[in-house]
């Protein structure tokens, strides 16, 4: 008689796999009944096997179909059109009462509105759940058995050879080498806080695997491997693959899952004679666990206003097991629904640190500036604007955001900021989300995105945190959307440990020539330049950009191959935020060297703007500059060819660039062209007639008195060059340029005689220096050019 | 004291709905993950999943509860807020011996939900006690 009466004893469910192997272990050994509610198919077998026992069966049958029983209704009527036959055969045989039965439970059992593969009496042999066709249990099914046959095999060779087992394959890639801290048990498995052993001569592989910061691992055996190794505090066990790590988040262990392969390899206390799996029972229990403490995932059926209520709630429930400590940004700022604080903690590598200025939106400030200019035309000071933090971050899975933090007091403290976070680890708190950035909006931000892309280590998965060994996954294209963070000075956090992150992606510098010939037309580059030319505006520095003619050693070295033009023109645009030592090298005259990161391309251009950092790497001896120290950094201006080397004018020749003129002056510029005297002193202009001795004059600026001061002039010549036809070129000449024209080597006399045009006229100039200020194409080419002295 | 395996759990969980929204697909580790974690009841929940078993019943007073469609056709309610299930293997293995986390229903419910292929269907007020109460027809 099958003894299943579910509603009196305590029937067990048991696997309802046919081959019952050493991992259904987990069941009691004291249950042997199967639990008819579980599975049909055992009813099948149960109730109607392919027997004769028809008595048996419909009593069997009634029995079981006073439940609501799909399985009965089915056995129910596959054995009513047997039962018929019965009577007819042997009618008298059977009662009444139970062919009444039997009709009644047919017509009892509701039937149930799904379709379920019905039973067919033949399945029941086989004992065998059939699944859904590719659905998840086959799948699964079929996996289960490939890895039962592989431990068991597994296990057979480790018994068989564990002599050899000792030494052998630990240099095979993906053994797991722990060594046990601790052992409990949670829920019949045996949960194991281990510290990863590097096993000899294999550090380099593991390198993505396991960090060093994070030695730690938490590994899960379930009851046969546990029972079968026994580990306890001080054991070195082996995991050979395929083991599964799972990174849970706010968890900084990996969870080590799939431990079948393993093995002990030492033992800390002596092995006792008798051997008995005694030390079973000696890990500590860990008591059960709190049932109201849910998995997420029940209260995603609610509406979306409810939802965020209920996940406040949830996350009270939670607080206990889980530390509001996340690896993903996406996860973090998308659970909050809505723009507003981040309130959980998230790691991220800091990609870049640069500074961008701040507008000066407000009303006091403008009135101030008013002020100023009523009173008196004193230059503003240089950095007239404030400065803003800004970091850029990338998180374990690949997403960018951009962090604004505090103000800076001072723009040179964004290279000690730079120095201590760029590379590093940090853990980001109290952020505040400001707004989802597409690239199509903020290309240039996304182009220093794609100049990181793809990064640099293999990144987490989010549907995966399972990573198989050895598993290198694409990392597929640049993101296209990131995020604005605001947040203030404590909100960065450096982590523990003072190595640079696996997935820092260091600004290479380049040389300009390749910059310059390399294939990509657009894009950041990165690189370290003279600086042979500025053209600072006069007026405040922070509102118009200032251009710059770069050049190094790579441009000034001549290749036939592939010529190159030996300068290169940079803006700095007034979004690209220049520290106080950087505008002090620039306002100086000596050339210097300055490192630019970041900078971008565009159409053929080069620029610095937002994002871009410029440092001034050294300069000239004799200049009181300060430089930043660079433990690769070599004065190039000692190296450069001096004169630098300069293209000729040509055609071609686009502004802002500097160039070598040899011409004949064909014309003089007559309105521009005028003297003045200056002092021999200080070589101000500043001179007032002097009061005693009106010959004389007077020099505000260093109160001294002049016999004969300096004459300084001013002209603009127009000359013609053999190497450009049909160009007008306009040239303002230096002073000694003049002086050489007009065949005076100083100018005596204190009252300037005038000159004649004619006498200047057919002279020869140059080679010169010139920048070239101006090109205009139509209606005929004129360029505008300024004599320069390097 | 802290135990471990919960979240270990609702990292899986929270994996598989991952991976689901990303492929509507569960990768093979993920499968071989749950059987490692749940063991014998995982084969049996995915069953109910290919079968899709898990309803959520909800009334029009808000009150929501799982029904889930057992291997024998028996209906088994369980609740949202915490882990329950009227079911003999869960009273046995979860309550008594404390050698599960779930039973095979609770499961299929949590991987119904991950993969979002819960039945939903609506019950009057009057029903949904009788459900929760454990004295309505199932």
């Amino acid at each position: 008689m099958l003894t299943t009466d579910k509603d009196d004893l305590p029937v067990i469910e048991t696997d309802s796999d046919p081959d019952q192997s050493e991992e259904d272990a987990d069941d009691d050994s004291g249950q042997q009944i199967s639990d008819c509610g579980s599975d049909s198919a055992d009813e099948n077998t149960d109730i109607c096997p392919p027997s004769s026992e028809h008595m048996k069966e419909l009593e069997i049958s009634g029995y079981v179909s006073d439940g609501d029983d799909i399985g009965g209704t089915l056995t129910s009527s596959k054995l009513d059109s047997e039962v018929f036959p019965l009577q007819t055969s042997e009618g008298t045989k059977r009662s009444v009462r139970d062919w009444l039965r039997s009709a009644q439970a047919m017509l009892q059992t509701p039937q149930k509105p799904f379709d379920r593969q019905s039973k067919t009496p033949e399945d029941s042999s086989k004992k065998k759940r059939k699944f859904k066709r590719g659905g998840l249990a086959e799948r699964l099914n079929r996996l289960q058995c490939r890895q039962r046959s592989a431990i068991s095999f597994w296990r057979h060779k480790s018994i068989c050879d564990t002599s050899a087992a000792t030494t052998a394959a630990v240099d095979r890639p993906g053994v797991l080498v722990l060594e046990v801290l601790e052992v409990h048990e949670e829920c019949n498995m045996q949960l194991a806080h281990c510290e990863h052993r590097q096993p000899p001569g294999d550090g380099h592989q593991h390198r993505i695997a396991v960090s060093e910061e994070t030695t730690r691992m938490l590994a899960l055996f379930n009851r046969e491997t546990a029972a079968q190794m026994m580990p306890k505090p001080r054991d070195v066990i082996r995991i050979y693959p395929p083991w599964q790590s799972l990174s849970i988040e706010g968890f900084s262990c990996p969870v080590i899952l799939n431990t079948h392969f393993s093995q002990k390899v030492s033992s800390a206390s002596k092995p006792d004679g008798s051997s008995l799996p005694k030390t079973w029972l000696s890990a500590e229990r860990r008591g059960p666990y709190f049932l109201a403490q849910i998995f997420g995932l029940l209260d995603q059926n609610k509406a979306k206003g409810e939802s965020s209520a209920k996940q406040v709630a949830a996350l009270d429930v939670l607080s206990g097991f889980r530390t509001r400590h996340c690896l993903s940004l996406l996860e973090a700022i998308e659970g909050l629904g809505q723009a507003g604080f981040v309130d959980q903690d998230v790691d991220v590598v800091v990609q870049r640190v640069y500074s961008i200025p701040m507008a000066e939106c407000s009303p006091v400030s403008f009135l101030k500036h008013r002020a100023s200019l009523r009173s008196s035309p004193a230059p503003p000071p240089a950095e007239k604007g404030k400065t803003r933090l800004c970091a850029l971050v990338q998180d374990g899975f690949g997403m960018f955001s951009v962090l604004q933090l505090q103000p800076l007091s001072s723009s040179d403290e964004l290279h000690q900021y730079c120095q201590t976070w760029q590379g590093r680890t940090c853990v980001l708190r109290g952020i505040k989300v400001v707004q989802r950035v597409t690239r199509e909006r903020h290309s240039r931000l996304f182009g220093l995105i794609d100049s990181l892309w793809p990064p640099a280590t293999s990144l987490k998965d989010h549907g995966n945190s399972l990573s198989m060994l050895n598993e290198s996954r694409a990392a597929g294209p640049p993101p296209s959307f990131c995020y604005l963070l605001s947040g203030q000075q404590s909100s960065v956090e450096l982590a523990e440990g003072q190595t640079v992150s696996p997935l820092y992606r260091h600004p290479a510098n380049q040389t300009l020539r390749d910059v310059l010939q390399s294939e990509t037309k657009s894009g950041r580059c990165s690189f370290i330049a003279t600086v042979l030319y500025k053209r600072m505006p006069s007026t405040d520095v922070g509102q118009r950009e200032v251009w710059l003619v770069l050049t190094d050693s790579s441009l000034q070295e001549e290749q036939p191959e592939r010529p190159c033009r030996p300068t290169v023109a940079l803006c700095v645009s007034t979004s690209c935020v220049l520290t106080s030592s950087v505008l002090e090298a620039l306002n100086s005259p000596a050339a210097c060297d300055m490192s630019f990161t970041d900078a971008i391309r565009e159409h053929g251009v080069l620029l610095c703007a937002e994002q871009s950092v410029i440092k001034v790497l050294s300069v000239q001896p004799g200049s009181s500059v300060e430089t930043t120290a660079r433990q690769d950094s070599l004065s190039q201006v000692k190296t450069l060819p001096q004169p630098p080397r300069l293209d000729s004018l040509s055609v071609e020749t686009t502004p802002n660039s500097l160039c070598t003129l040899t011409g004949v002056i064909v014309g003089v510029d007559e309105n521009t062209a005028y003297s003045w005297p200056a002092c021999n002193l200080c070589g101000s202009d500043n001179l007032e007639v002097s009061a005693e001795k009106p010959q004389n004059f007077h020099c505000v600026s260093c109160k001294s008195m002049l016999d004969k001061p300096d004459t300084k002039v001013q002209l603009e010549v127009f000359l013609s060059s053999s190497s450009l036809s049909n160009c007008t070129l306009k040239v303002k000449l230096q002073q000694r340029t003049i002086m050489s024209i007009l065949n005076t080597p100083t100018l005596e006399s204190p009252e300037l005689q005038g000159y004649d045009v004619e006498s200047v006229l057919g002279k020869a100039v140059g080679p010169i220096a010139v920048y070239v200020r101006v090109v205009t194409r139509k209606p005929a080419l004129w360029m505008g050019l300024e004599e320069i002295c390097l | 004291m802290r135990s471990f395996l919960p979240a270990v759990a609702e990292q899986l969980f929270r994996d598989i709905q991952r991976a689901y929204q990303e492929s509507t697909q569960i990768p093979d580790d993920l499968l071989i993950a749950l059987k490692f974690v749940f063991g014998s009841c995982a084969l049996q929940a995915l069953d109910l999943v290919d079968q899709r078993s898990v309803t959520c019943l909800s009334s029009p007073s808000g009150r929501q509860a799982f029904q889930v469609i057992g291997g024998s056709g028996r209906l088994y309610t369980c609740f949202l807020s915490c882990h329950y299930c009227p079911c003999p293997a869960f009273a046995y293995t979860v309550l008594r011996r404390n050698q599960g986390l779930l039973c095979k229903h609770i499961l299929a419910v949590y991987l119904c939900q991950a993969m979002a292929v819960t039945q939903q269907e609506s019950i009057p007020d009057q029903q949904m006690s009788a459900v929760l109460s454990g004295t309505g027809a199932p």
